[in-house]
């Protein structure tokens, strides 16, 4: 009876130990500084519960609920709409969002937001090839990945809209398109595909990219760079025929209790050095102006992270979809990978 | 032909067992990648020190000895129950939880507890995820206790309660201290089972209540690491042990 | 009541909760319509059903079975001569026994992650077998059907020894010995004598392993790198990222549809008294 006692109370002593208040975080992997969350930590004496996802999917299929436990996640900005039609999102206050100024101009009314009501724009990147230099010729258009030549040392996204938008660009047809007979065409290319392709990866496959497993890979932007910077052998391009951009957005569930304090770490996000350290150890672009001006002239430059206006001009942001669109791209999507 | 037989059983035992223990040879490799470069204990000191992993570990502790303790209890009443009067129905359910494919037992839980919350302010988290395991110990403890009363002679407790005794002290006077071994072994069983599970707690658990294995699970989709050698060694070595150490016992 | 009603209330209870409940909910949804971004909301509907067999659907069924079907297989093909030496090996079953459990109480999860280990490009085997000069390109082990198999049969191997062994233990030895006395060599008696009378042991341990495999979802997902899609990854894919619970609740209703028809025909072959 003593022992069965012992055993229970144990865990209970355990439990009460942490009387900080808490902040749940659900953020992308690696999209973060060693040293962020230990500062907010320290600075606002609360504790931080941060964990990854690798896709908008993963994260949705855990907060389309309404009670999920986070406080703060990031979503891609074409998924903010819907996340907000659907009650999910609590509108931002911006009297404590101080830091907001941060933001650089193109980024301070974004399409999807123009408000900044219900979120803050925090990294961008863009969807492209990144390859080997032994292969030749180098890839330059994502007609390129359509060959027997990559033998199964190939992946793609495993990711609805980059595959099908891929498939999309090949044909032609625009990148978001809700048309059936156009997502038809997609799926067609893209099973056809898939005999070289190896896996559908997301960031999980950068360290086959860096060790050679895997020699090319359509990735994301900032993705690629961090492959890049370990790997002196690979490097990333925009497809010729177009390719989409994304940003990630911070954003306040509604379902959170601690909607102050999570707007405390969104301001925080926002300070320049706060930015500036995320942006310089986990490679990605920030959407913050003056974080980017504390950047080291290297890493402003590189074509992969911050890519010059000609190329930036093929770009375009995908829309928001419409529900009965989402349904018929997951259904295509369930098709693809199964066949 | 016996001859043949060795030859064979000692190659598929090597197939058994060479894999996990190739891992833990290499947990103790200096470099990361596939080549032996020097003895090393960095991947242990990391897996130390790695926070997340520790509150990982700390709740798959705590959830495997609350759902051992309970489906134990539960699961050797439910076996006594049935030895003393076969009850067909709990029986073929217990079953059903046995032979269900894993995601087919998480996203059924997963779909019973986001129905129950739509009514009652809890959410997914360590009460869901002890729940869902509780569901599914439960038969394997009524297996071995089954077959530890199928040795026991009925005549024992026919004498208690014959000498004036009650049901109840019949039991736990005369049964209950004999079914102590078997409710161990149950117990462990349990356990084991618990902690090792992934399937199940992926679908049911809440955002502070990760899991080992759901650490382990992330880490292994991101490609090999060698702190992961690291942790599978430790398990392995704990509960292989822990195992063997209970058949000792138990053979006693 | 009885001391025996109360003894059994909790695991009804338990059971009636969390299983029995659930189980309803999963009929429930799989008869609703996917909401536009997700869960499962009104009309009533069967289009779930209709959409099930669609040849697509079919198809993964199919290589489900098929892949279950070939681990089953290769279990009783390699676990049968593994069963048949220890029932033979004397004072050391006991141990040898033991030596095949072991695997078992590790984590599944950690068993398939020691094979990423070895076989992938840049793993234990490639690695070796480069250095030797055998090959000169990594072979692709990984990310394939036969990973998958190979993950399923490493797994499930001790489920078809365990029950064959139990069988053999149970045969009269003096019938191989008559077969022997008759002229019969010792591989005609193991597959003319031992096996039929070992027919119940080597029932059981198909179905323990064709069932999990049937149902598998870890061994598809890591060992397979997504693209061997298997009922099993359907299902988690569908309640996950796809987000269409209608549909994913059908699939499961199938799936425990067939491992229920299997287990009941399997029953009445030979009844076991586990519970």
């Amino acid at each position: 009876m003593n022992r069965r006692m012992f055993l229970l109370g144990a865990p209970l002593a355990a439990c009460a130990v942490d009387r900080r208040p808490h902040l749940n975080v659900f953020n992308w992997s690696s999209y973060i500084a060693r040293d962020t969350v230990p500062n907010f930590e320290r600075e606002f004496g609360v504790r931080v519960r941060y964990s990854v996802y690798e896709s908008n999917e993963e994260m949705l299929a855990k907060v389309m609920t309404g009670n999920s436990g986070w406080d703060v996640v990031f979503p891609t900005h074409n998924r903010i709409e819907p996340m907000w039609r659907n009650g999910l999102l609590a509108p931002l206050d911006h009297a404590k969002l101080t830091n907001l100024r941060n933001l650089a101009e193109e980024f301070r009314r974004p399409l999807w937001d123009p408000e900044l009501a219900r979120s803050v724009p925090y990294m961008w990147n863009a969807t492209g090839i990144v390859y080997n230099r032994r292969i030749e010729p180098p890839p330059s258009q994502w007609a390129d990945l359509w060959s027997a030549r990559w033998e199964g040392r190939l992946t793609m996204l495993d990711d609805a809209e980059d595959l099908l938008g891929a498939c999309l660009a090949k044909l032609g047809l625009p990148f978001d398109s809700v048309n059936p007979a156009d997502l038809e065409r997609a799926k067609r290319e893209a099973v056809a595909q898939k005999s070289s392709v190896r896996a559908y990866l997301n960031a999980e496959v950068r360290d086959q990219l860096v060790s050679g497993d895997v020699l090319a890979a359509q990735l994301w932007s900032t993705t690629a760079q961090q492959a890049i910077s370990a790997a002196k052998d690979l490097a990333f391009v925009y497809p010729a025929e177009g390719f989409p951009l994304y940003a990630d957005n911070a954003v306040i569930l509604r379902e959170s209790a601690r909607a102050a304090l999570a707007h405390e770490f969104l301001n925080y996000l926002l300070r320049p050095e706060v930015a500036a350290a995320i942006a310089r150890e986990a490679e990605t672009a920030t959407a913050n102006g003056a974080a980017r001006l504390l950047l080291p002239a290297a890493v402003r430059a590189s074509e992969t992270l911050y890519p010059g206006a000609a190329i930036r001009a093929r770009g375009t942001w995908p829309r928001a979809l419409p529900g009965a669109a989402i349904r018929l791209r997951d259904r295509i999507w369930t098709e693809i990978k199964s066949a | 032909m016996k001859r043949v037989l060795g030859w064979y059983a000692a190659l598929l035992y090597a197939f058994l067992h060479l894999p996990l223990l190739i891992l833990i040879a290499f947990s103790f490799n200096s470099s990361r990648f596939s080549v032996w470069e020097g003895f090393s204990l960095n991947w242990y000191r990391a897996m130390w020190t790695n926070t997340q992993m520790a509150e990982a570990a700390w709740n798959s502790v705590i959830i495997a000895a609350s759902s051992s303790l309970l489906a134990t209890a539960i699961g050797t009443a439910a076996a006594y129950g049935m030895w003393k009067r076969k009850a067909p129905l709990l029986q073929v359910s217990l079953y059903l939880t046995l032979v269900t494919p894993e995601i087919v037992t998480g996203i059924a839980l997963l779909a019973l507890f986001q129905w129950i919350f739509r009514w009652m302010p809890f959410r997914l988290g360590l009460g869901t995820v002890i729940l869902a395991h509780v569901a599914f110990s439960i038969a394997y403890v009524a297996i071995v206790l089954t077959a530890r009363l199928r040795t026991m002679d009925p005549a024992l407790e026919e004498a208690a309660l014959d000498l004036g005794a009650s049901e109840w002290t019949a039991f736990r006077r005369v049964t209950l201290p004999l079914l102590a071994p078997a409710m161990g072994a149950a117990a462990l069983l349990a356990l084991v089972v618990s902690f090792d599970d992934y399937v199940i707690t992926s679908m049911v658990a809440g955002v502070d209540s990760e899991t080992l294995p759901m650490v382990i699970y992330a880490m292994a989709r991101r490609g090999v690491n060698p702190v992961l050698n690291a942790v599978s060694s430790v398990m392995v070595v704990f509960f292989g042990s822990l195992i063997l150490l209970s058949e000792k016992v138990r053979a006693r | 009541m009885t001391v025996r009603h109360w003894f059994l209330l909790p695991a009804r209870m338990v059971q009636m909760l969390l299983f029995v409940l659930p189980l309803g909910i999963v009929v429930a949804l799989s008869l609703l319509t996917r909401g536009d971004y997700g869960g499962a909301e009104q009309p009533w509907t069967t289009e779930a059903y209709r959409r099930l067999f669609d040849p697509l659907y079919a198809l993964i069924l199919w290589r489900s079975l098929w892949m279950a079907a070939l681990a089953t297989g290769l279990c009783l093909l390699l676990g049968f001569p593994l069963a048949l030496y220890i029932s033979r090996a004397g004072k050391h079953r006991g141990l040898l026994l033991q030596l095949v459990i072991l695997p078992f109480w590790t984590s599944f999860l950690i068993r398939t992650y020691a094979w990423l280990f070895l076989l992938r490009d840049t793993g234990l085997i490639n690695t070796a077998l480069l250095k030797v000069g055998v090959i000169h390109q990594p072979l692709p082990l990984l990310y394939n059907d036969g990973a998958v198999l190979l993950g399923l049969v490493y797994g499930y191997l001790p489920f078809m020894v365990l029950p064959v062994y139990a069988a053999l233990e149970r045969i009269d030895p003096s019938l191989a010995e008559a077969a022997a006395d008759l002229g019969a060599k010792p591989f005609t008696i193991t597959l003319r004598v031992i096996a039929p009378l070992a027919g119940s042991g080597i029932l059981a341990g198909c179905l323990l392993v064709f069932i999990p495999s049937l149902g598998a979802y870890l061994t598809p997902d890591l060992m397979g790198g997504g693209r061997t899609v298997m009922i099993g990854n359907l299902v988690q894919n569908q309640f996950t990222t796809a987000r269409d619970w209608p549909f994913g609740s059908t699939v499961s209703l199938a799936l425990i549809g067939i491992t229920g028809l299997l287990l009941f025909l399997f029953l009445r072959r030979a009844p076991v008294d586990a519970l």
